[in-house]
């Protein structure tokens, strides 16, 4: 048996040996991972607080956001080069961490740093910032007075684990505004965060200071509740009760910016049902269910297929399984625990029990296979699956007759990848929007947001700062107090 | 082909009076089950073409197709009619809202010799009768109940004249219970004491309240059943069997842990909690496999898995069931671990556990 082992974490402000170390342990079978997490005192958490807090004002905030882009991209460069030695680690660790595909997660992860390079930064802030340099410097409004962005000193940032590098989006949307940052890594991928803080130290020394990663037991409330005390804003990932129980410990001074429990779902048109395109929006769709096994927030977790064209919705879904079954081989299904294991076969096996009373219910595939496609050829109200390759497909005479199958999800809806012709799709955006959904892309694209994507329908950044305002009263007055005479 | 039930009931009565059966007695009566069921029962029968497991290709028992507990909320698992069948139990219907699990029986004949002949032989091992005491209702104020049912039942046949039931129509009557523990410290008499699991909780919980506890006499046990099911508060299993032990003054190796289902017509038994988890073990009419619930292979000796009974004395529903408990196989049963909760999201995608827990909200 092989034991790799990986000290996670980033806290430039304390010696490695002042640090209490917590290991926790991953991996079945010969290949197994030890990743020791720095564990801080109330204490050490206040000095690091201030550290970072004093390191911001004298670094990152006198920086020009170009500058701090162009050191993000250079990181971002380095963790692309799947020859270099950090970004190597990443691809031995991620797998044995999260039970994924080594080369799914490879692929996607490149893909996923992409959306990290300069340009796509300088678009990122520009959707929120339609004048840039007012993270800079107070900048003229047109209607007078002038206005600044100012970045919180400290945000705290609790990372969850369900897609790998997830803790990149809020980190480098803290660092673009300015931000101090903590950011406590999930026991159950603790891997990007700390090699990316660790690269950007090395690549840009002005920022080294500026961040820390951590981590700590989520039942030790002394220690966050004492964090978020020292903080201007936390953004927490996670489930609903998680973020529930993180919510009651910030103080009301604190911003809080929570992303919880999400349920995404694709549509497919008529006008996408033709024999060839079919076999291609299958073959996207399976794409969509297969990366990060669904666990994602954007993870698609049914499907309704129009009726009335060539291709029918439940032969659509023999495609889908055809092409998750093809997927199986090159892609294999992360290893599953006993609970996940138990909770599909279960789905699976209620759905059978459906089909054996005439309901309209087929499940495809066979109880061995590493996926389960469910079609139902009556509607459904959107549901979410076990997670792990499992996904409903379901007939609809009209795609807007979707709308009224989803009321019940409103509060969880997020993204819907959409195949449709452009006559439709404005309507058909207009009719999910009302229905409370936030962001609509091509089915193949739905665990890749764009650069800028408004998450959860918010602000990535903006609500990472305050806006200050010099009105043109400040100005017209001080017209008044010139040392000189008019 | 008739359905020969009445003949069916009488192989399954001797089948299991025999003191032991060996691999091939097992293997051949489950196979008989195993074909009249597929013939009788509807619902099964489907299942098992669904499954290409027929009785044609089915040559051992490991084989029998096992019908998840759910179905018995769906379908009426039965070979003979629902209106020939004299009695009903019905789950608790815990887990998905009010939809409740059915098993029909023809008739109990089956059913209570199982019970007797098992709680015989695994907890009344010193004595022939015991003074019993009931912390649950009676069948009268729960007739679907099966577990009210097995107590009256081990009351009936291993109580002595003045065993009594500690639950009204209002709840636990811990006056009359406290007197009767009182009284059998003070005559050496000894008790055992049955109830769910989430009874005795509130009976500890109420006899502390009022500065009770006892010491009851040598050869006095406890009972209890089925876990707490949200009915009273969580009690890690080790400090359960600590306070009842503190509480009664009953050793832990004397508080018998019962595993029991609605779907099943047969026990299962710990020797006692000394320490916790216990190993449960059946009589030779039923056996329980430790499988991966995807593939429905044996898991490997000591790992976890998905528990799969086949009780003979199922005769009329269906012999072989997957439960959603998780265990590990011993070498003459199995540990229980607990039920298997559905994944844990690990993020933000929204999981149907994460759903049905929002939805009670």
């Amino acid at each position: 048996m092989t034991v790799l082992q990986f000290t996670a974490g980033y806290v430039p402000s304390i010696a490695h040996e002042d640090l209490a170390w917590h290991t926790l342990t991953y991996g079945a079978g010969d290949t197994r991972l030890e990743v020791k997490v720095p564990l801080l005192t109330p204490a050490q958490i206040l000095a690091v607080s201030q550290h970072i807090k004093s390191a911001v004002r004298t670094h990152i905030k006198t920086m020009a956001v170009s500058d701090i882009v162009r050191a993000i991209d250079v990181a971002i460069l380095r963790l692309l080069d799947v020859n270099h030695e950090d970004r190597k680690r990443i691809d031995t660790l991620l797998p044995i961490a999260t039970g994924m595909d080594a080369n799914m997660l490879r692929h996607h992860f490149s893909e996923y740093l992409q959306t990290f390079r300069a340009l796509q930064l300088h678009r990122f802030i520009a959707e929120d910032f339609s004048n840039p340099k007012m993270l800079d410097e107070f900048q003229p409004r047109i209607t007078g007075g002038w206005t600044k962005a100012v970045g919180a000193d400290l945000v705290t940032h609790i990372w969850a684990g369900n897609v790998p590098g997830l803790p990149l989006w809020s980190l480098i949307s803290g660092l673009l505004v300015k931000a101090g940052t903590v950011g406590k890594v999930s026991s159950a991928e603790p891997i990007c965060a700390s090699i990316f803080a660790k690269v950007l130290a090395d690549v840009e020394p002005r920022l080294a200071d500026c961040l820390s990663i951590i981590w700590w037991p989520t039942e030790d409330v002394d220690i966050s509740s004492y964090l978020f005390q020292q903080s201007d804003i936390v953004l927490a990932y996670g489930g609903n009760s998680a973020l529930s129980a993180i919510q009651n410990q910030v103080p009301v001074t604190t911003r809080f910016l929570p992303h919880g429990h999400k349920l995404s779902f694709g549509m497919v048109s008529t006008s996408a049902l033709s024999v060839v395109r079919a076999k291609r929006v299958a073959s996207q769709a399976a794409l969509d269910i297969a990366r990060y096994e669904q666990q994602g927030c954007y993870s698609p977790q049914m499907f309704y297929v129009e009726r009335g064209a060539q291709v029918s919705p439940q032969e659509f879904a023999q495609s889908l399984a055809s092409e998750l079954a093809a997927l199986a081989h090159k892609y294999p299904r992360a290893s599953l625990s006993l609970e996940e294991a138990s909770h599909i076969a279960s789905w699976r096996e209620s759905h059978e029990f459906a089909m054996l009373q005439n309901s309209g219910i087929q499940v495809l595939g066979d109880k061995q296979d590493a996926f389960v496609v469910v079609y139902s050829d009556a509607p459904l109200s959107l549901n979410p699956s076990p997670l792990n390759r499992c996904v409903t497909v379901v007939a609809v005479d009209s795609l807007l007759d979707v709308m009224p199958l989803l009321k019940d999800q409103r509060p969880y809806l997020q993204t819907t990848g959409l195949a449709t012709d452009p006559e439709t799709l404005l309507q058909l955006g207009e009719a999910l929007a009302l229905a409370g959904v936030t962001r609509i892309c091509a089915i193949g694209e739905m665990t890749s947001p764009a650069a800028g994507w408004h998450h959860d329908g918010r602000f990535s950044l903006a609500d990472l700062v305050n806006m200050v305002d010099i009105e043109t009263s400040t100005e017209e007055a001080a017209n008044q107090l010139t040392h000189y005479e008019l | 082909m008739a359905n020969n039930a009445s003949v069916i009931e009488d192989e399954v009565m001797a089948f299991i009076q025999m003191k032991a059966s060996d691999d091939a007695a097992f293997n051949a009566m489950a196979l008989r089950l195993f074909k009249h069921q597929a013939q009788f029962n509807v619902p099964f029968q489907r299942f098992c073409q669904m499954r290409g497991k027929t009785p044609r290709t089915v040559t051992h028992w490991f084989d029998i197709p096992a019908v998840p507990i759910n179905a018995f909320k769906d379908l009426d698992l039965t070979c003979t009619p629902t209106s020939q069948c004299g009695r009903v139990f019905m789950t608790s219907g815990t887990t998905r809202g009010d939809v409740k699990g059915r098993h029909y029986h023809p008739s109990l004949r089956v059913y209570d010799a199982s019970v007797r002949l098992n709680f015989e032989r695994q907890l009344m091992s010193q004595k022939s009768k015991i003074r019993i005491g009931i912390l649950f209702p009676t069948v009268d104020m729960m007739p679907n109940s099966s577990l009210a049912h097995y107590l009256q039942l081990a009351l009936a046949h291993f109580g002595t004249p003045n065993s009594q039931y500690f639950m009204e129509p209002s709840g636990l009557d811990i006056e009359a219970l406290a007197q009767v523990l009182q009284q059998a410290e003070k005559n050496h008499e000894p008790i055992a004491l049955l109830g769910a699991s989430y009874s005795m909780v509130h009976a500890m919980d109420a006899l502390i309240a009022s500065g009770l506890n006892f010491k009851l006499p040598t050869m006095s046990w406890l009972f209890d059943t089925g876990g707490f099911k949200g009915q009273s508060r969580e009690i890690e299993m080790d400090s359960f069997y600590t306070q009842l032990s503190n509480t009664f003054g009953v050793p832990r190796s004397q508080c018998f842990n019962m595993y029991g289902m609605t779907e099943l017509s047969t026990q299962l038994y710990d020797a006692g909690n000394s320490s916790t988890p216990s190993v449960k073990r059946g009589p030779h009419w039923i056996r329980t496999r430790v499988i991966d619930p995807i593939s429905g292979q044996d898991m490997p000796k000591g790992e976890r898995g998905i528990l799969v009974h086949t009780d003979l004395a199922n005769y009329n529903s269906v012999t072989t069931l997957l439960t959603e408990d998780v265990g590990i196989a011993t070498d003459d049963g199995f540990i229980l671990l607990g039920r298997a909760q559905g994944a844990q999201a690990k993020g933000c995608s929204l999981a149907v556990e994460d759903f049905l827990q929002a939805a009670r909200v």
